[in-house]
């Protein structure tokens, strides 16, 4: 007995075959986006752009230099004020988290 | 016609069209008057500043009322006022797009005065006119919070409460600096002028400042779909007129804007829902706002205009993408959100465009506005607040670039499948991404916004966006922040949405101020009742007394005995005699 594929005839998966029907006709060529692969590496892309830009800084110095600027000063500044805010939210969600029906007047929908 | 018309506020064309909307039972007749007055009112108001402009002044004075002796300059048109009337009206015409699809007398009446007291009180030449259009500006943009249903009610009873609290304020200030310096124009004032506090402070809670600031949090995501975008326009961005306006170059604004952009930073990564990470962020932008004015300088104040401009049309681009999401999924919370760009790539894309261009990214609105308020703090040597910016600048791309777009559209698939935005949606979306990277556009793009400003882009307030320096070192702050966000979530450190309520200031007035009055009021019933009964017991002690003494069983009518009536008619005869002598 033939076994049933489990292929849709453009190669599609019938999870893939299924989210190309659902989306809208506009989406489907970026429906990659949601492929798990790419949310995974998608890390190098600012990676990449960060190191390309912080030697392209070496080469284009600031004219006009702040104090504490260094070799990739702006690079490391987001860097740490970006990881800052979002580490700060951990302690800060303990602290100010209350229930959503808190003040009694329902929510925010 | 032509010369009637521009004999008034093109503010009154906009008011009288919200009235007669409230009378207009057809659909299409209100919707034609949401986009026709506005638009009727944008070119009123260039007509009348070429006319101004022709005839070799940059400045038109009209508009005359005379009330109780005082007279009024409702439409005063310079180059600082032209600047906010032309994106009031522009943002007027946007919202009546969006809101097409919306079938509400009270929205379409609201939505047309409160765009109407905006612009008049833009165009106001003095501190009364300003008052009466501010107040305006309240009571109209009250009923809009309140379309957001029940829940809504008491924040916009909180609202009203802050913005009436504002204006009156602002009527003490100008009566006060009206008759120490005789005049109620409205031109600089200064924190040291007579009231100039008190008008300070009245911009201030408009404005967002710090403490006072919650009223836009807790106001604005409660409204509806339609209303939280119109509101986002208006009243705060009038605010950062008044205080450009009266008080640029006052020192101490330029703390109160760094303050501004830091906190609402920490606020908004916590938040779930996404319009209250928008209010948050729109808090944000006013500190970049406030700040510039603080400094002062011709290209600060041309940043600020400038900024005003494309907040108006990025962060209402963003905000509307939220609406559309809203509307069609039912809620903006983060945690019932997620991959959403496969059945809206549309509103997806108009999404990333406002986030891109809150960010700052190049090629994008905010990228000239904010540059040119950080390179004016730069060149006056404030390096602290300089450096908050660029802090808040990577806490922008947090929570608006990345977390508003990333957790509506990508992030996990939540599994719903809502249809694209309406086409009038759209169509508004659309309008205001074109203008974000239009006015961002290198080549003869961003001139167009110069163009715009009040200040000539030239001598001091010289500011050149496409420098090779400062496109890198933008793009490295942007960079060095996204990879922080990849990495963060990587390893799993970026805190996952949660439903909650996040207690921010308000928690003072809306718990701790409301049990603080609970109590006084339990207290003051008990005291209430403890002297009721003092009371009761003094005088039912003296009614019992008198009732012994008097009453048909009292000792008055009892047979005294008649050795006891000897000693006291002796004792009154003795008292008689007594006083005869002495007196």
């Amino acid at each position: 007995m033939a076994k049933k594929p489990n292929k849709h005839p453009q190669g599609l998966t019938k999870k893939q075959a299924k989210e190309r029907t659902e989306a809208h006709p506009l989406a489907v060529p970026f429906l990659w986006l949601g492929n798990e692969k790419v949310i995974k590496n998608f890390i190098f892309v600012p990676l990449f752009g960060a190191i390309l830009f912080s030697v392209l800084g070496f080469f284009y110095p600031l004219h006009h230099p702040a104090p504490w600027d260094f070799f990739a000063s702006y690079t490391l500044i987001g860097f740490v004020a970006y990881s800052f805010v979002v580490l700060c939210a951990w302690p800060l969600f303990k602290l100010l988290a209350r229930d959503e029906n808190y003040y009694g007047e329902g929510g925010d929908d | 016609m032509i010369n009637f018309l521009m004999s008034f506020s093109p503010s009154f064309i906009l008011i009288f069209a919200g009235v007669l909307a409230a009378f207009i039972p057809s659909y299409p007749g209100r919707k034609g008057l949401m986009i026709g007055a506005p638009t009727l009112a944008l070119v009123l108001l260039n007509m009348i500043y070429l006319q101004a402009g022709a005839s070799g002044t940059n400045e038109f004075i009209g508009g005359y009322f005379n009330v109780a002796g005082i007279e009024l300059t409702t439409l005063r048109i310079d180059p600082l006022s032209w600047v906010w009337g032309n994106i009031f009206a522009f943002a007027g015409i946007l919202n009546g797009i969006f809101a097409l699809h919306e079938k509400c007398k009270i929205t379409d009446t609201s939505a047309l005065i409160y765009t109407g007291a905006g612009i008049g009180a833009v165009f106001a030449g003095d501190l009364i006119t300003l008052f009466m259009f501010w107040e305006l500006l309240a009571l109209s943009s009250v009923f809009i919070v309140w379309r957001g249903g029940k829940e809504s009610y008491p924040a916009g009873m909180r609202y009203l409460a802050m913005h009436v609290l504002s204006g009156v304020l602002l009527l003490a200030g100008a009566l006060i600096y009206g008759k120490e310096t005789g005049t109620y124009a409205f031109n600089h004032i200064g924190i040291d002028a007579p009231g100039g506090k008190l008008l300070l402070l009245a911009f201030g809670i408009k404005a967002g400042f710090p403490l006072l600031h919650n009223w836009i949090q807790d106001a604005y995501p409660k409204s509806s779909v339609t209303g939280t975008v119109i509101l986002s326009v208006f009243t705060t961005k009038l605010a950062i007129y008044a205080l450009a306006r009266g008080f640029a170059g006052t020192e101490m604004l330029i703390y109160i804007g760094g303050v501004m952009t830091v906190f609402p930073v920490f606020f908004a990564v916590l938040e779930n829902d996404l319009r209250k990470v928008l209010s948050y962020s729109l808090n944000n932008q006013l500190g970049f706002m406030v700040a510039g004015i603080g400094i002062g300088s011709s290209l600060a104040l041309n940043g600020v205009a400038a900024h005003v401009v494309v907040d108006i049309l990025f962060k209402g681009l963003l905000f509307m993408s939220m609406g559309a999401v809203l509307h069609r999924v039912g809620t903006a919370k983060a945690s019932e959100l997620g991959g959403l760009f496969r059945t809206m790539p549309l509103t997806t894309l108009f999404c990333l465009i406002g986030a891109g261009s809150i960010s700052a990214f190049p090629m994008m609105g905010g990228f000239i506005s904010k540059s040119m308020i950080i390179a004016a703090m730069f060149e006056e040597h404030h390096y602290v607040v300089f450096a908050m910016l660029l802090f808040a600048s990577a806490g922008v791309l947090e929570h608006s670039g990345i977390k508003v777009p990333y957790f509506a559209f990508f992030s996990h698939d939540s599994g719903k499948r809502p249809q694209e935005a309406p086409w009038n949606m759209l169509l508004a979306m659309g309008i205001a991404a074109f203008f974000c990277l239009y006015l961002a556009f290198p080549w003869g793009g961003y001139q167009v916004l110069y163009n715009l400003l009040p200040h000539e882009v030239a001598g001091e307030a010289a500011f050149s966006p496409y420098t090779a320096d400062h496109v890198i070192f933008q793009m490295q702050l942007l960079m060095g922040a996204m990879f922080a966000f990849t990495l963060l979530k990587r390893f799993g450190l970026y805190p996952p949405e949660r439903r909650a309520q996040i207690l921010d200031f308000d928690w003072t007035y809306r718990r701790l101020g409301l049990n603080i009055v609970k109590w006084i009021d339990a207290m003051w019933g008990r005291l209430g009742a403890q002297i009721k009964m003092l009371f009761g017991k003094m005088f039912g002690g003296i009614g019992r007394r008198l009732y012994q003494v008097f009453s048909p069983a009292g000792a008055f009518s009892q047979d005294a005995p008649s050795g006891m009536a000897a000693v006291l008619t002796a004792g009154m005869l003795a008292a008689a005699l007594l006083s005869v002598y002495f007196f």
